[in-house]
Protein backbone atom coordinates (compact mmCIF):
# COMPACT_ATOMS: atom_id res chain seq x y z
CA UNK A 1 0.00 0.00 0.00
CA UNK A 2 1.37 3.42 -0.81
CA UNK A 3 0.42 6.50 1.09
CA UNK A 4 0.31 9.97 -0.40
CA UNK A 5 3.43 11.88 0.50
CA UNK A 6 2.78 15.07 2.45
CA UNK A 7 4.00 18.28 0.88
CA UNK A 8 7.44 18.84 2.33
CA UNK A 9 7.91 22.30 3.80
CA UNK A 10 10.28 21.52 6.64
CA UNK A 11 12.26 24.75 6.32
CA UNK A 12 9.39 27.19 5.75
CA UNK A 13 8.92 29.81 8.46
CA UNK A 14 5.17 29.43 8.27
CA UNK A 15 5.28 25.67 8.85
CA UNK A 16 6.45 26.53 12.36
CA UNK A 17 4.58 29.82 12.79
CA UNK A 18 1.33 27.97 12.08
CA UNK A 19 2.34 24.76 13.79
CA UNK A 20 -0.28 22.38 15.14
CA UNK A 21 -0.41 22.69 18.95
CA UNK A 22 -1.54 19.05 19.21
CA UNK A 23 1.73 17.84 17.64
CA UNK A 24 4.09 20.03 19.69
CA UNK A 25 3.89 22.65 16.93
CA UNK A 26 5.95 20.40 14.68
CA UNK A 27 5.22 18.95 11.21
CA UNK A 28 5.47 15.39 12.52
CA UNK A 29 3.88 13.86 9.38
CA UNK A 30 6.47 15.48 7.13
CA UNK A 31 9.24 14.31 9.45
CA UNK A 32 7.90 10.76 9.42
CA UNK A 33 7.79 10.75 5.63
CA UNK A 34 11.41 11.91 5.50
CA UNK A 35 12.62 9.29 7.97
CA UNK A 36 10.72 6.44 6.28
CA UNK A 37 10.96 7.33 2.60
CA UNK A 38 13.76 9.85 2.12
CA UNK A 39 16.25 9.50 4.98
CA UNK A 40 18.80 11.49 2.96
CA UNK A 41 16.73 14.18 1.32
CA UNK A 42 18.03 16.94 -0.96
CA UNK A 43 16.44 20.25 0.02
CA UNK A 44 16.86 23.05 -2.51
CA UNK A 45 16.46 26.66 -1.40
CA UNK A 46 15.60 29.69 -3.48
CA UNK A 47 16.20 32.60 -1.14
CA UNK A 48 19.17 34.99 -1.06
CA UNK A 49 19.18 34.81 2.76
CA UNK A 50 19.66 31.03 2.71
CA UNK A 51 22.21 28.52 1.47
CA UNK A 52 21.57 26.89 -1.94
CA UNK A 53 20.91 23.31 -0.91
CA UNK A 54 21.45 20.75 1.82
CA UNK A 55 21.19 17.00 2.28
CA UNK A 56 18.80 16.50 5.18
CA UNK A 57 19.26 13.58 7.58
CA UNK A 58 16.27 12.95 9.83
CA UNK A 59 16.73 9.57 11.52
CA UNK A 60 17.97 9.62 15.10
CA UNK A 61 20.82 7.21 14.43
CA UNK A 62 22.02 9.14 11.38
CA UNK A 63 22.06 12.41 13.31
CA UNK A 64 24.19 10.77 16.02
CA UNK A 65 26.54 9.54 13.30
CA UNK A 66 26.86 12.88 11.48
CA UNK A 67 27.32 14.80 14.73
CA UNK A 68 30.01 12.43 16.02
CA UNK A 69 31.96 11.95 12.82
CA UNK A 70 33.72 15.30 12.64
CA UNK A 71 36.32 13.86 10.27
CA UNK A 72 33.66 13.20 7.58
CA UNK A 73 31.22 15.97 8.57
CA UNK A 74 33.17 19.12 9.37
CA UNK A 75 31.95 22.16 11.29
CA UNK A 76 34.85 24.40 10.18
CA UNK A 77 34.10 24.72 6.47
CA UNK A 78 31.44 27.40 6.66
CA UNK A 79 27.78 27.65 7.69
CA UNK A 80 26.05 26.80 10.97
CA UNK A 81 22.45 26.45 9.86
CA UNK A 82 20.58 27.11 6.61
CA UNK A 83 21.24 30.85 6.86
CA UNK A 84 23.71 32.36 4.44
CA UNK A 85 25.17 34.60 7.16
CA UNK A 86 25.79 33.93 10.83
CA UNK A 87 28.05 36.09 13.01
CA UNK A 88 30.25 33.17 14.11
CA UNK A 89 31.12 31.83 10.66
CA UNK A 90 34.63 33.06 9.78
CA UNK A 91 34.29 31.58 6.27
CA UNK A 92 31.48 34.03 5.54
CA UNK A 93 32.58 37.24 7.18
CA UNK A 94 31.91 36.31 10.81
CA UNK A 95 34.23 35.79 13.77
CA UNK A 96 35.71 32.43 14.81
CA UNK A 97 33.98 30.51 17.61
CA UNK A 98 33.91 26.95 18.91
CA UNK A 99 30.92 25.85 16.86
CA UNK A 100 32.73 26.65 13.62
CA UNK A 101 36.05 25.04 14.63
CA UNK A 102 37.10 21.39 14.65
CA UNK A 103 39.91 19.19 15.93
CA UNK A 104 42.63 20.31 18.37
CA UNK A 105 41.71 23.99 18.00
CA UNK A 106 38.15 23.23 18.99
CA UNK A 107 39.28 21.17 21.96
CA UNK A 108 41.63 23.91 23.21
CA UNK A 109 38.87 26.51 23.15
CA UNK A 110 36.28 24.17 24.53
CA UNK A 111 38.41 23.21 27.52
CA UNK A 112 38.82 26.84 28.56
CA UNK A 113 35.07 27.28 28.64
CA UNK A 114 33.91 23.80 29.56
CA UNK A 115 35.36 24.01 33.06
CA UNK A 116 32.78 26.67 33.86
CA UNK A 117 29.95 24.43 32.67
CA UNK A 118 30.64 21.07 34.31
CA UNK A 119 27.91 19.51 36.45
CA UNK A 120 29.87 20.41 39.60
CA UNK A 121 30.37 24.05 38.65
CA UNK A 122 26.75 24.34 37.60
CA UNK A 123 25.56 23.08 40.99
CA UNK A 124 27.16 26.16 42.53
CA UNK A 125 24.63 28.30 40.66
CA UNK A 126 21.67 26.66 42.35
CA UNK A 127 21.25 29.26 45.12
CA UNK A 128 21.20 32.12 42.63
CA UNK A 129 18.77 30.28 40.37
CA UNK A 130 16.40 29.62 43.29
CA UNK A 131 16.32 33.33 44.00
CA UNK A 132 15.57 34.20 40.36
CA UNK A 133 12.85 31.57 40.31
CA UNK A 134 11.31 32.96 43.47
CA UNK A 135 11.27 36.51 42.06
CA UNK A 136 9.79 35.32 38.78
CA UNK A 137 7.02 33.37 40.50
CA UNK A 138 6.32 36.28 42.90
CA UNK A 139 5.74 38.48 39.86
CA UNK A 140 3.61 35.85 38.13
CA UNK A 141 1.40 35.32 41.20
CA UNK A 142 0.83 39.05 41.37
CA UNK A 143 -0.31 39.09 37.73
CA UNK A 144 -2.44 35.96 37.90
CA UNK A 145 -2.94 35.83 34.13
CA UNK A 146 0.02 36.51 31.83
CA UNK A 147 2.12 35.43 28.87
CA UNK A 148 4.24 32.57 30.24
CA UNK A 149 6.98 33.25 27.69
CA UNK A 150 7.64 36.79 28.92
CA UNK A 151 6.72 36.59 32.58
CA UNK A 152 8.25 33.23 33.48
CA UNK A 153 10.47 31.77 30.79
CA UNK A 154 12.31 34.87 29.65
CA UNK A 155 13.94 36.28 32.74
CA UNK A 156 15.81 33.39 34.31
CA UNK A 157 17.82 32.17 31.31
CA UNK A 158 18.80 35.76 30.63
CA UNK A 159 19.96 36.39 34.20
CA UNK A 160 21.74 33.02 34.18
CA UNK A 161 23.58 34.03 31.01
CA UNK A 162 24.46 37.36 32.65
CA UNK A 163 25.79 35.56 35.73
CA UNK A 164 27.79 32.94 33.87
CA UNK A 165 29.32 35.49 31.55
CA UNK A 166 29.83 38.11 34.27
CA UNK A 167 27.72 40.97 32.86
CA UNK A 168 27.41 43.77 35.46
CA UNK A 169 23.86 44.45 36.70
CA UNK A 170 23.73 47.93 35.21
CA UNK A 171 24.45 46.58 31.69
CA UNK A 172 21.99 43.71 31.73
CA UNK A 173 18.94 45.47 30.32
CA UNK A 174 20.71 46.57 27.14
CA UNK A 175 22.60 43.27 26.89
CA UNK A 176 19.35 41.27 27.11
CA UNK A 177 17.79 43.58 24.51
CA UNK A 178 20.48 42.70 21.96
CA UNK A 179 20.30 38.99 22.72
CA UNK A 180 16.52 39.03 22.21
CA UNK A 181 16.92 40.68 18.81
CA UNK A 182 18.89 37.93 17.21
CA UNK A 183 16.63 35.21 18.46
CA UNK A 184 14.11 35.70 15.66
CA UNK A 185 15.60 37.49 12.66
CA UNK A 186 12.69 36.67 10.34
CA UNK A 187 9.73 37.42 12.62
CA UNK A 188 8.80 41.05 11.98
CA UNK A 189 6.84 41.20 15.24
CA UNK A 190 10.18 40.81 17.04
CA UNK A 191 12.65 42.39 14.63
CA UNK A 192 11.39 44.78 11.96
CA UNK A 193 14.23 43.96 9.57
CA UNK A 194 17.32 41.81 9.23
CA UNK A 195 19.38 44.99 9.52
CA UNK A 196 18.12 45.34 13.08
CA UNK A 197 19.42 41.86 13.81
CA UNK A 198 22.84 42.66 12.42
CA UNK A 199 22.90 45.91 14.38
CA UNK A 200 22.11 44.07 17.61
CA UNK A 201 24.88 41.58 16.92
CA UNK A 202 27.27 44.44 16.16
CA UNK A 203 26.36 46.14 19.43
CA UNK A 204 26.82 42.91 21.34
CA UNK A 205 30.24 42.43 19.82
CA UNK A 206 31.38 45.96 20.63
CA UNK A 207 30.09 45.48 24.17
CA UNK A 208 31.95 42.15 24.45
CA UNK A 209 35.21 44.00 23.86
CA UNK A 210 34.31 46.50 26.59
CA UNK A 211 33.43 43.68 28.94
CA UNK A 212 36.73 41.97 28.14
CA UNK A 213 38.57 45.17 29.11
CA UNK A 214 36.61 45.34 32.35
CA UNK A 215 37.49 41.74 33.24
CA UNK A 216 41.15 42.25 32.38
CA UNK A 217 41.23 44.99 34.98
CA UNK A 218 38.96 43.20 37.48
CA UNK A 219 38.99 39.43 36.97
CA UNK A 220 36.16 37.56 38.67
CA UNK A 221 34.83 34.03 38.80
CA UNK A 222 33.02 34.13 35.46
CA UNK A 223 33.36 32.97 31.88
CA UNK A 224 34.46 36.31 30.49
CA UNK A 225 37.37 36.37 32.92
CA UNK A 226 38.33 32.86 31.77
CA UNK A 227 38.21 33.89 28.13
CA UNK A 228 40.32 36.96 28.77
CA UNK A 229 42.89 35.07 30.83
CA UNK A 230 43.23 32.59 27.96
CA UNK A 231 43.99 35.48 25.62
CA UNK A 232 46.89 36.82 27.66
CA UNK A 233 50.49 35.95 28.37
CA UNK A 234 53.30 35.12 25.98
CA UNK A 235 51.28 32.52 24.17
CA UNK A 236 47.62 33.51 24.29
CA UNK A 237 45.21 30.69 23.63
CA UNK A 238 42.42 32.85 22.23
CA UNK A 239 42.63 35.85 19.97
CA UNK A 240 40.52 38.96 20.53
CA UNK A 241 38.27 37.82 17.67
CA UNK A 242 37.81 34.37 19.18
CA UNK A 243 36.85 35.89 22.52
CA UNK A 244 34.16 38.05 20.91
CA UNK A 245 33.00 35.22 18.64
CA UNK A 246 32.59 32.87 21.56
CA UNK A 247 30.62 35.45 23.54
CA UNK A 248 28.26 35.80 20.56
CA UNK A 249 27.96 32.01 20.43
CA UNK A 250 27.16 31.76 24.14
CA UNK A 251 24.62 34.57 23.92
CA UNK A 252 22.84 33.04 20.95
CA UNK A 253 22.82 29.55 22.44
CA UNK A 254 21.90 30.32 26.02
CA UNK A 255 18.84 32.35 26.61
CA UNK A 256 16.32 31.82 23.89
CA UNK A 257 16.72 28.03 23.66
CA UNK A 258 16.01 27.56 27.37
CA UNK A 259 13.02 29.91 27.21
CA UNK A 260 11.74 27.90 24.25
CA UNK A 261 12.13 24.57 26.02
CA UNK A 262 10.32 25.83 29.13
CA UNK A 263 7.45 27.27 27.09
CA UNK A 264 6.86 24.17 24.95
CA UNK A 265 7.14 22.07 28.10
CA UNK A 266 4.54 24.17 29.94
CA UNK A 267 2.19 24.07 26.98
CA UNK A 268 2.38 20.29 26.80
CA UNK A 269 1.69 19.92 30.53
CA UNK A 270 -1.49 22.00 30.19
CA UNK A 271 -2.66 19.77 27.32
CA UNK A 272 -1.78 16.55 29.06
CA UNK A 273 -3.67 15.83 32.26
CA UNK A 274 -1.63 12.76 33.10
CA UNK A 275 1.68 14.60 32.77
CA UNK A 276 0.35 17.52 34.81
CA UNK A 277 -0.68 15.14 37.61
CA UNK A 278 2.77 13.51 37.43
CA UNK A 279 4.38 16.95 37.86
CA UNK A 280 2.25 17.61 40.92
CA UNK A 281 3.38 14.29 42.43
CA UNK A 282 7.04 15.11 41.79
CA UNK A 283 7.06 18.87 42.31
CA UNK A 284 9.33 18.84 45.37
CA UNK A 285 12.18 17.25 43.45
CA UNK A 286 11.71 16.95 39.69
CA UNK A 287 13.61 14.01 38.20
CA UNK A 288 15.87 14.72 35.21
CA UNK A 289 13.65 12.56 32.98
CA UNK A 290 10.93 15.19 32.70
CA UNK A 291 13.41 17.95 31.90
CA UNK A 292 15.04 15.91 29.14
CA UNK A 293 11.59 15.03 27.79
CA UNK A 294 10.70 18.71 27.59
CA UNK A 295 13.95 19.38 25.76
CA UNK A 296 13.14 16.54 23.34
CA UNK A 297 9.63 17.70 22.38
CA UNK A 298 10.71 21.34 22.30
CA UNK A 299 13.61 20.71 19.89
CA UNK A 300 14.59 24.38 20.40
CA UNK A 301 16.83 24.45 17.33
CA UNK A 302 15.35 22.44 14.47
CA UNK A 303 18.69 21.77 12.81
CA UNK A 304 22.40 22.53 12.44
CA UNK A 305 24.57 21.80 9.42
CA UNK A 306 27.98 20.31 8.64
CA UNK A 307 30.03 20.05 5.44
CA UNK A 308 31.06 16.73 3.86
CA UNK A 309 34.86 16.44 3.71
CA UNK A 310 34.88 13.82 0.93
CA UNK A 311 32.61 12.10 -1.57
CA UNK A 312 30.56 9.32 0.00
CA UNK A 313 27.24 7.55 -0.22
CA UNK A 314 24.41 7.79 2.31
CA UNK A 315 21.12 5.92 1.90
CA UNK A 316 21.87 5.53 -1.80
CA UNK A 317 22.54 9.24 -2.35
CA UNK A 318 25.90 10.48 -3.65
CA UNK A 319 27.15 13.18 -1.28
CA UNK A 320 30.05 15.15 -2.72
CA UNK A 321 32.90 16.82 -0.88
CA UNK A 322 31.77 20.34 0.04
CA UNK A 323 28.06 19.44 0.12
CA UNK A 324 26.15 20.67 3.15
CA UNK A 325 24.49 18.07 5.37
CA UNK A 326 21.71 19.25 7.70
CA UNK A 327 20.93 17.34 10.88
CA UNK A 328 17.19 17.78 11.34
CA UNK A 329 17.19 17.39 15.14
CA UNK A 330 13.46 17.95 15.44
CA UNK A 331 12.78 14.94 13.19
CA UNK A 332 15.37 12.77 14.96
CA UNK A 333 13.59 13.44 18.26
CA UNK A 334 10.42 11.66 17.05
CA UNK A 335 11.98 8.60 15.42
CA UNK A 336 10.24 5.38 16.50
CA UNK A 337 13.46 3.52 15.68
CA UNK A 338 14.95 5.22 18.75
CA UNK A 339 12.00 6.00 21.02
CA UNK A 340 9.08 4.09 22.47
CA UNK A 341 5.92 5.95 21.34
CA UNK A 342 7.81 9.13 20.39
CA UNK A 343 4.65 11.15 19.74
CA UNK A 344 3.75 10.91 23.43
CA UNK A 345 5.13 13.16 26.15
CA UNK A 346 6.38 10.78 28.85
CA UNK A 347 7.73 12.62 31.91
CA UNK A 348 9.39 9.45 33.22
CA UNK A 349 11.00 8.41 29.91
CA UNK A 350 14.24 6.64 30.80
CA UNK A 351 15.60 5.79 27.32
CA UNK A 352 15.74 9.23 25.76
CA UNK A 353 18.47 9.57 23.11
CA UNK A 354 17.16 12.96 21.98
CA UNK A 355 19.39 15.15 19.84
CA UNK A 356 18.24 18.60 20.95
CA UNK A 357 21.63 19.32 22.54
CA UNK A 358 23.53 17.56 19.75
CA UNK A 359 25.51 14.38 20.45
CA UNK A 360 29.09 14.98 19.36
CA UNK A 361 32.06 17.19 20.11
CA UNK A 362 29.91 20.28 19.60
CA UNK A 363 27.29 19.18 22.10
CA UNK A 364 25.58 22.06 23.88
CA UNK A 365 28.02 23.61 26.35
CA UNK A 366 25.16 24.87 28.49
CA UNK A 367 23.19 21.63 28.73
CA UNK A 368 23.73 21.23 32.49
CA UNK A 369 22.91 24.90 33.13
CA UNK A 370 19.71 24.66 31.10
CA UNK A 371 18.60 21.49 32.88
CA UNK A 372 19.16 23.07 36.30
CA UNK A 373 17.33 26.28 35.37
CA UNK A 374 14.34 24.31 34.15
CA UNK A 375 14.25 22.04 37.17
CA UNK A 376 14.37 24.91 39.65
CA UNK A 377 11.89 27.10 37.83
CA UNK A 378 9.27 24.38 37.44
CA UNK A 379 9.72 23.26 41.06
CA UNK A 380 9.17 26.81 42.31
CA UNK A 381 6.20 27.36 40.01
CA UNK A 382 4.47 24.11 40.91
CA UNK A 383 5.15 24.30 44.64
CA UNK A 384 3.59 27.75 44.86
CA UNK A 385 0.52 27.19 42.69
CA UNK A 386 -2.48 24.91 43.02
CA UNK A 387 -3.36 25.12 39.34
CA UNK A 388 -1.91 26.31 36.05
CA UNK A 389 -4.48 26.69 33.27
CA UNK A 390 -4.40 27.92 29.69
CA UNK A 391 -5.83 31.43 29.22
CA UNK A 392 -5.75 31.39 25.42
CA UNK A 393 -4.11 29.59 22.51
CA UNK A 394 -0.38 29.19 22.05
CA UNK A 395 1.28 31.00 19.14
CA UNK A 396 4.70 30.37 17.70
CA UNK A 397 7.57 32.53 16.47
CA UNK A 398 7.89 32.66 12.68
CA UNK A 399 11.19 30.88 12.17
CA UNK A 400 12.41 27.57 10.78
CA UNK A 401 15.62 27.39 12.81
CA UNK A 402 14.68 28.45 16.32
CA UNK A 403 11.38 27.17 17.62
CA UNK A 404 10.41 30.08 19.79
CA UNK A 405 7.01 30.41 21.42
CA UNK A 406 5.54 33.88 20.82
CA UNK A 407 2.70 33.74 23.29
CA UNK A 408 1.47 31.23 25.87
CA UNK A 409 -1.33 32.79 27.93
CA UNK A 410 -1.77 31.12 31.34
CA UNK A 411 -3.69 31.68 34.55
CA UNK A 412 -2.24 30.49 37.84
CA UNK A 413 -3.87 30.03 41.23
CA UNK A 414 -1.73 30.37 44.38
CA UNK A 415 -1.15 27.23 46.46
CA UNK B 1 35.69 -4.63 34.69
CA UNK B 2 38.23 -1.88 34.13
CA UNK B 3 37.46 1.69 33.09
CA UNK B 4 39.81 3.88 31.06
CA UNK B 5 39.47 7.36 29.58
CA UNK B 6 41.40 8.63 26.58
CA UNK B 7 42.53 11.96 27.99
CA UNK B 8 43.54 13.20 24.52
CA UNK B 9 39.89 13.09 23.54
CA UNK B 10 38.11 14.21 26.74
CA UNK B 11 36.62 17.72 26.52
CA UNK B 12 34.88 17.63 29.94
CA UNK B 13 31.37 17.59 28.50
CA UNK B 14 30.24 16.02 31.77
CA UNK B 15 27.77 13.51 30.33
CA UNK B 16 29.58 10.64 32.10
CA UNK B 17 29.31 12.45 35.44
CA UNK B 18 25.55 12.67 34.95
CA UNK B 19 25.28 9.01 33.88
CA UNK B 20 27.61 7.51 36.53
CA UNK B 21 28.39 10.04 39.29
CA UNK B 22 29.97 7.38 41.53
CA UNK B 23 32.56 6.58 38.88
CA UNK B 24 33.38 9.88 37.17
CA UNK B 25 34.02 13.37 38.47
CA UNK B 26 35.26 16.68 37.09
CA UNK B 27 36.77 18.99 39.68
CA UNK B 28 37.02 22.72 39.38
CA UNK B 29 40.46 22.80 37.77
CA UNK B 30 40.38 19.51 35.92
CA UNK B 31 41.13 19.62 32.20
CA UNK B 32 39.94 16.04 31.85
CA UNK B 33 37.56 13.80 33.74
CA UNK B 34 38.79 11.96 36.84
CA UNK B 35 37.97 8.30 37.39
CA UNK B 36 36.92 7.82 41.01
CA UNK B 37 36.80 4.06 40.78
CA UNK B 38 38.63 2.41 37.88
CA UNK B 39 37.62 -1.15 38.78
CA UNK B 40 34.04 -0.91 40.00
CA UNK B 41 31.71 -3.78 40.84
CA UNK B 42 29.15 -5.26 38.43
CA UNK B 43 26.36 -3.18 39.98
CA UNK B 44 27.77 -0.13 38.18
CA UNK B 45 27.89 -1.69 34.72
CA UNK B 46 24.57 -0.32 33.52
CA UNK B 47 25.45 3.26 34.48
CA UNK B 48 28.92 2.97 32.95
CA UNK B 49 27.59 1.54 29.68
CA UNK B 50 25.30 4.56 29.58
CA UNK B 51 28.28 6.87 30.20
CA UNK B 52 30.18 5.23 27.32
CA UNK B 53 27.19 5.70 25.03
CA UNK B 54 26.61 9.30 26.07
CA UNK B 55 30.23 10.53 25.82
CA UNK B 56 30.15 12.98 22.89
CA UNK B 57 33.77 12.26 21.97
CA UNK B 58 33.78 8.48 22.64
CA UNK B 59 36.62 8.75 25.15
CA UNK B 60 35.55 6.03 27.63
CA UNK B 61 36.44 2.33 27.38
CA UNK B 62 35.27 -0.66 29.42
CA UNK B 63 37.48 -3.75 29.56
CA UNK B 64 36.00 -6.98 30.83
Amino acid sequence: MTTTAPELRIFDYDTYAQGDPTTFGLPLEQYRHLRDEEPCFLQEFDDPMLIDRAWVVSRNEDIWEVDRNTELYAADRGYVNIWQVVPIDPKNGGLPAMLTTDGPRHREQRQVLAKAFTPGMVRKLEGKFRKYAKDVVDDALEKGTFNFVHTIAHNMPMEALGDVLGVPQEDRAKFFGWVDKFAAPFDTRITASFDEVMEAIGNLMVYSEELAELKRANPADDVMSRLVASGEGGNPLMSADEIVGNVALLASGAAESTRTAMSHGMHELMRNEKAMAWMRTHQDNLPPTVIQEMVRIASPFTHLVRTATRDHELHGKQIKEGDIVAMLFAAGNFDERAFDRPDEFQPDRIENPHVSFGRGAHKCLGQHVAALEMKILFEELFQRTSSIEPAGPISYVRDAYSRGVYELPVTITPA
Amino acid sequence: MKITVDTDLCEVHGDCVVAAPDIFDIGEDDDVVQILNAEPGEEYRKAIVQAVKMCPVAAIRIEG
